[in-house]
């Protein structure tokens, strides 16, 4: 019987990466590059996972979910699995971002790609965030400043370690959710409402 | 043998919603509005729409089967709506109950949104096929004749706006809150209908098409005539704008519900749904034009959008034995009737409508 069966997926860009862990040793993994077309090949692919290693669904006992930031489309297609696969298995679902999958020690600063030749950066100390994550530009960062990490499918295996060692530590997770960094692009209505006279 | 139970979910515009259902009747029916969060845009904003379905829809799923008394193992099937609509939305509706599908082994039905509201005269009072149904929200418009579950014949519907856009545009333009619909149609009741004579766009051509742009820009000009006069208008001009308009939504909706129940002999109700079906002037007179024939118009609660309406909808689908696999896709558009020319849209995303 496997312990501590671990099912781990990213979808915040232009891709699916997805493993099966065992006590955080991947059993195996998948990565496919896509532009579109996530949303209707996800859930067979971690079928096809399941399958390879004669899982069930029923044996998983822990769900680690990337959240970017990233595609917020792609990003969401991920969290939402995630969330129904936790509520119909009774399992947690732990978000893992891609700062943490990106964090090479002893780099304190993580850099990641971001539209509009912008970075999402993100610092951390002793593997912990050490600062919430903002966009910055990295032109003003200054010559000492990591380079910015460019947009890649993270490895499944970096992934299923992250989640043992969060499952190891006791966390329990809130529910997964998309990091965004970035506000949803919406102005109020340009033409203001009339005067009401009295 | 007992009906199916069936768990719906919904998330294609700005609620959240998801239900349990056992043949006919409403076990639990659980609705996350997000008025609050577009308040300030004036309007639905896609992203930040998005951005709460992706957080809400398992939640209101576990509010619905508690609400209902079940488990989520007793559930027989997971009905979802797959679109049209907002896509960010549907896509977490869709994932959520692909994944509670794949994880549980139970039946994956995708639900046509609009099905959903076509199919509801059957759940609020079993109307028997085939029926005319006027579709009235905020993002559709459209006359159905329904031959069955999965059988619909479009008869003609808005080559522009909704009704429902058109009313949040009145209540925009005239200083009123959001949602427009109840807003636009309390400040009418005191109105003056005839003040302000707005055009009826369409009324003039045969057919079931409308039109409700211009009706939108004919509001707007009126508006600013009052407000060149005096620099703003008062609410007894704000009245006068809001029973106007609504005047002459009633009457283009009236009149080709005539022509459309013209069209169509030997229906056996004719029924109205949508969120716009909530309005009491528009109501009554459609029933006055349905004369003889019964007239369906169900609950708001079931008006509006709901997952109620999508379990039944899927329930209906299984019946058939149709249910869809692991790789739904999620549609912005997907019209009820392929075989109608499209009214809406068209090029690589397809007919709208």
């Amino acid at each position: 019987m496997n312990a501590g069966l671990t099912l781990v997926f990213d979808t915040s860009g232009p891709w699916i990466a997805a493993g099966l862990a065992s006590n955080g040793r991947l059993l195996h993994a998948a990565t496919e590059t896509m532009a579109r077309g996530q949303a209707e090949r996800l859930i067979p692919l971690l079928e096809e996972l399941l399958t390879a290693t004669g899982t069930r669904w029923a044996e998983l006992t822990a769900i680690g979910v990337g959240t970017g930031p990233g595609n917020f489309t792609g990003t969401r297609i991920a969290v939402a699995t995630a969330r129904g696969l936790s509520l119909a298995l009774g399992i947690p679902a732990h978000p893992i971002t891609a700062f943490e999958m990106a964090l090479a020690p002893p780099t304190s600063l993580v850099l990641l790609e971001a539209p509009r030749g912008r970075a999402y950066a993100q610092r951390f100390a002793d593997g912990r965030a050490a600062g919430p994550p903002e966009v910055v530009d990295p032109a003003t960062l200054g010559p000492d400043a990591p380079p910015v990490r460019a947009a890649a499918p993270p490895s499944p295996a970096a992934m299923a370690r992250l989640l043992h060692a969060r499952l190891s530590a006791g966390a329990a997770p809130d529910r997964p959710a998309p990091l965004y960094i970035r506000p949803a692009d919406a102005a109020p209505p340009s033409d203001p409402p009339p005067v009401i006279l009295p | 043998m007992t009906d199916p139970l069936v768990l719906g979910v919904e998330s294609s515009c700005d609620d959240t919603a998801a239900a349990v259902l056992r043949g006919r009747s409403i076990l639990s029916s659980v609705v996350e509005g997000q008025s609050d969060l577009h308040a300030p845009y004036g309007g639905v904003v896609p992203e930040i729409a998005a951005r709460a379905h992706a957080e809400k829809v398992d939640l209101c799923i576990e509010a619905a089967l508690a609400g209902a008394g079940v488990t989520l193992a007793e559930i027989d099937a997971i009905a979802v709506t797959a679109g049209p609509g907002l896509i960010g939305g549907v896509l977490a509706g869709v994932m959520t109950a692909k994944a509670l599908s794949a994880a549980t082994g139970k039946p994956l039905i995708g639900v046509n949104h609009l099905a959903g509201h076509a199919l509801t005269p059957r759940l609020t009072d079993d109307v028997a096929f085939p029926y005319l149904l006027l579709l009235v929200s905020g993002g559709h418009c459209q006359f159905l004749r329904v031959d069955g579950p999965d059988r619909f014949v479009r008869l003609g519907g808005t080559i522009d706006d909704a009704p429902g856009e058109a009313f949040d545009k009145t209540a925009r333009l005239l200083a009123l809150p959001q949602p427009g619909g109840p807003n636009v149609e309390r400040a009418a009741a005191s109105g003056d209908a005839a003040r302000f004579v707005l055009p009826r766009p369409l009324l003039d051509r045969a057919g079931c098409d409308m039109s409700f742009s211009g009706l939108k820009t004919a509001l707007l000009r009126a508006r600013d005539t009052v407000i060149a006069g005096k620099g703003g208008i008062t609410e007894r001009d704000r009245s006068d704008l809001c029973a106007g308009f609504q005047a002459a939504v009633t009457d283009i909706l009236a009149e080709k519900s005539r022509r459309a129940l013209a069209l169509c002999p030997g229906v056996t109700a004719f029924a109205v749904a949508g969120g716009v079906a909530a309005n009491r002037r528009i109501r009554a007179a459609l029933e006055e034009v349905a004369g003889t024939l019964p007239f369906v118009a169900p609950p708001l609660a079931l008006c509006t959008d709901n997952a109620a309406m999508i379990a039944y909808a899927g329930a209906e689908r299984l019946k058939l034995g149709q249910t869809d696999g692991l790789e739904l896709p999620a549609r912005p558009r997907w019209p009820l009737d392929d075989s109608a020319p499209a009214l809406l849209g068209s090029g690589r995303k397809g007919a709208k409508a």
